[in-house]
């Protein structure tokens, strides 16, 4: 069977991975030009003691300098910057790789071929998929062609080319230990990106479920009219004090109407505020827009939570049907509970499906909290449970029975 | 060998543990066939006959040993045996020989030294191996300088360099990751430890839903607990011949509802047992805010309604929020107003019935945590101003 997380994930998730993401890549291409900047001023260094051509000198100095114009002028173009930086980590990467076996073809010594390392080392400095496959190619391949056509660089005193052969195997186990050390690093990078992105939409999601359930109980919502009448008390006591005329009171009314009417009515009527303004104070309303709700919620929640060092790679922190150390019964125990749960009916969500219940266990990020040969099992006997529970449990449970 | 390239696939899901088990797994593989290749390249170096089969042999062992700390889940000690195994390695292809592809095992125990991303495992032994490969090429790097060579000491120095370089941009690289991964687990725990305060609230609504409507909570309920019992029953089958087994456990599963659940883990007359398995279970109760809980409410966001994404769909802070003075002024007045006035806290008795006194408003309002939500400036008007504040919102 094959999982497709993607099938139940928030949809506002990737937008945002984008923008933690760019923060990310900002840092890490001037790291790159930094670490440039100074193989360049090792590699000139090493060009004037050996005393090169001075044609050879200005060619691979030149070719520095092209990539760092390129990376300025991709940093500094700020319209659609997380695509120029990703451009320019591309031409970083190939441009790495373009330097290096220039400077082997020139000088044709052993040392020099590790210079491929190095430039593989650098563009590891990203940490993304692309930029690691074309990484990864170019050394294999550089690294290949080097070793078959080039042998002259490998020619070393006592060395025969049956041990020469044996490079290509080295090279072969080196490239493909970093790929997957690389692609391990970056599904890890995925895994930091997911779970912060998830959190940030599961906390907006949680204060729903929260004020939904108080509803329910309390049968009570929030009075925005009370809202703006004591604001616009506060208003007026406030201009009072600071001795100008009443700034708020027509915002306040905007506020109101931002509820009767529509946005062309809504222009029409307050024609002093431009789009963006009105935009703004859209923020502010109380009656459809939740953000000053969810701000007081959280600002009411928020005081006093500490997070230890000891904590921040905590295992105990992520909730999961598959503690390292419980037991094989806790494990079922656990699983079989959540799955009766969300077999009934409860005030935040109704009883679901078998069909859809085994389609989201399957295809979200539920199938890697339970244990993998519980969730087979259930997979391919979840008959036997609907069976079960529909036996025993069916509408036998009501959260409103006494109602 | 499925498995593992299915782990692979997968590895943003697995917890820290199940991935360094993944590393450990995978360094093993290479580690098994770089100790095969060990054998036909004894040929090349001058080791008496003793140490060509010793030292495949030791290796061999300690790839045993390795395996077995990953079956016992001794991942950690098991990756400093793989490290230590891939450094012995090294030290048998460099020790005697003069080729080139001893010198790329440096490269190579860097590398898995690196897929790890332990800082304090690539301080030491990556410190450890980078010097042992200076030392070794200064002593005996003049037998791999190739003949091509202009200057045997700038050859030297390029195989010194580039190995160090190789390590120091390896450095760089893990401490902006350790830097940028730090920060956003520390995010992440925060927000998991504030989500958890939602649903403490949540939890409790329901239970007082529950009470007001004399509806007795579920785990209470005999064929709820039935029902759990024979699926629990039933999977179990899958794994031992008396099945039944479970259900005792189940049954004390059920009971520790009505029990104080640290009160038993600490009885030391109870046996280790029924203490080990009250701690376990501690973690999926019903009767309070626990993981069970929190994963329940996680799941049921999937299914709610909610609007597309915007600019500011995660910001909290009413400086980033608006640019109109009069606007942040309203949002200021806004939320003294909602945490003067709207039930928030739990009160003495653990019932949601609580607002926050002006004098708790004010605290919260001067304390450095509150500046996630707005400046000095704002708290200085709002200091200025406290009078009008209390008598009208």
């Amino acid at each position: 069977m094959r999982v497709d997380t993607s099938k139940f994930q928030y949809k506002q998730l990737e937008t945002y991975k984008e923008i933690l993401e760019l923060h990310h890549i900002k840092i890490k291409t001037l790291i790159v030009n930094i670490i440039n900047l100074v193989f360049a001023f090792v590699v000139g260094y090493f060009l004037v003691v050996m005393k090169v051509e001075r044609i050879m000198f200005v060619g691979i100095i030149f070719m520095f300098v092209v990539l760092f114009i390129v990376n300025i002028a991709l940093y500094s173009y700020n319209n659609d910057l997380y695509n120029n930086l990703k451009f320019s980590m591309y031409i970083n990467t190939i441009g790495e790789y373009i330097i290096a076996i220039t400077l082997i073809i020139i000088f044709q010594t052993p040392s020099m071929f590790t210079l491929l390392f190095l430039a593989y080392a650098i563009t590891a400095i990203y940490q993304d998929y692309k930029a690691m496959i074309t990484s990864n190619l170019a050394l294999f391949v550089s690294g290949v062609l080097l070793v078959v056509g080039f042998d002259s660089i490998f020619s070393i005193p006592g060395s025969t080319s049956t041990q020469n052969n044996f490079i290509i195997v080295f090279l072969i186990l080196f490239v493909l230990l970093l790929t997957l050390s690389s692609y391990i690093l970056i599904k890890r990078k995925t895994f930091f990106y997911n779970h912060l992105a998830q959190i940030k939409e599961s906390e907006i999601r949680n204060m729903d479920v929260l004020i939904e359930i108080e509803q329910k109980r309390t049968k009570k919502t929030l009075d925005s009219e009370e809202y703006y009448k004591s604001l616009e008390l506060f208003s007026r006591e406030l201009s009072k004090k600071i001795g100008i005329e009443n700034i708020f009171s027509r915002k306040i009314q905007l506020l109101r109407d931002l509820k009767k009417y529509n946005s062309a009515e809504i222009i029409e009527k307050y024609s002093e505020y431009t789009q963006d303004e009105i935009n703004e104070l859209k923020i502010l309303e109380l009656s459809i827009n939740q953000k000053i709700r969810n701000l007081g919620i959280k600002a009411s929640k928020t005081q006093g939570i500490n997070v230890t060092r000891k904590e921040i790679f905590s295992e105990s922190q992520f909730k999961s049907f598959k503690h390292l150390n419980d037991k094989n019964y806790v494990k079922i125990i656990s699983f079989v509970v959540f799955y009766c749960l969300i077999k009934i009916d409860k005030p935040y969500l109704k009883e679901l499906e078998e069909s859809n219940i085994k389609d989201i266990l399957l295809n979200s990020e539920y199938f890697y909290r339970i244990d993998r040969d519980i969730i087979e099992i259930y997979l391919e006997n979840n008959e036997v449970f609907d069976t079960i529970v529909n036996d025993l449990l069916k509408d036998r449970w009501t959260y409103e029975k006494n109602n | 060998m499925k498995k593992i390239i299915s782990r692979i696939t997968n590895s943003e899901f697995l917890t820290f543990s199940e991935v360094l088990k993944l590393k450990v797994a995978i360094v093993t593989l290479f580690l098994l066939v770089l100790t095969l290749l060990s054998i036909p390249l004894s040929s090349f170096n001058e080791f008496t006959i003793d140490i060509n089969v010793f030292i495949p042999m030791a290796l061999g062992l300690l790839l045993l040993l390795t395996i077995l700390l990953l079956v016992v889940n001794l991942n950690r000690s098991a990756m400093h045996f793989s490290i230590i195994t891939i450094i012995v390695l090294t030290l048998y292809y460099t020790y005697e020989s003069n080729h080139f592809y001893g010198y790329m095992m440096f490269f190579v125990t860097l590398t898995i030294i690196i897929f790890y991303q332990d800082i304090a495992t690539y301080l030491l032994y990556g410190v450890s191996i980078t010097a042992y490969g200076v030392y070794n090429i200064f002593e005996k790097g003049v037998s791999i300088v190739g003949l091509n060579s202009i200057n045997t000491d700038v050859s030297l120095y390029t195989y010194t360099g580039i190995l160090i370089g190789f390590y120091l941009v390896f450095l760089v690289q893990f401490l902006i990751s350790d830097n940028i991964y730090e920060k956003m687990n520390n995010e992440w725990v925060r927000m998991n430890k504030v989500l958890e305060k939602y649903q403490e609230f949540s939890f409790k609504h329901l239970a007082e839903m529950l009470e007001e409507n004399s509806v007795q909570p579920i785990y209470k309920d005999q064929k709820f607990q039935q029902t759990v019992s024979e699926i629990c029953v039933f999977i179990n089958e899958f794994f031992e011949k008396d099945a039944d087994n479970i259900a005792e456990v189940v049954e004390y599963y059920f009971f520790l509802h009505d029990q104080e659940v640290d009160h038993v883990i600490e009885n030391k007359e109870l046996s280790i047992t029924a203490r080990r398995y009250a701690s376990q279970l501690s973690k999926y109760l019903l009767n309070q805010r626990t993981e069970m809980v929190s994963m329940l409410f996680d799941f049921s966001t999937m299914f709610k309604e909610s609007t597309e994404y915007t600019e500011n769909r995660y910001v909290y802070n009413i400086d980033k929020l608006f640019s109109n003075r009069i606007d942040k002024l309203l949002a200021l007045a806004m939320i003294y107003k909602y945490l003067k006035t709207e039930i928030t806290q739990f009160d003495k008795w653990g019932n949601v019935k609580r607002i926050l006194t002006h004098e708790e408003i004010t605290e919260m309002f001067v304390s450095k945590e509150f500046r996630e939500f707005i400046t000095y400036e704002q708290v200085n008007f709002y200091l200025d101003n406290e009078q009008l504040f209390r008598e009208f919102l």
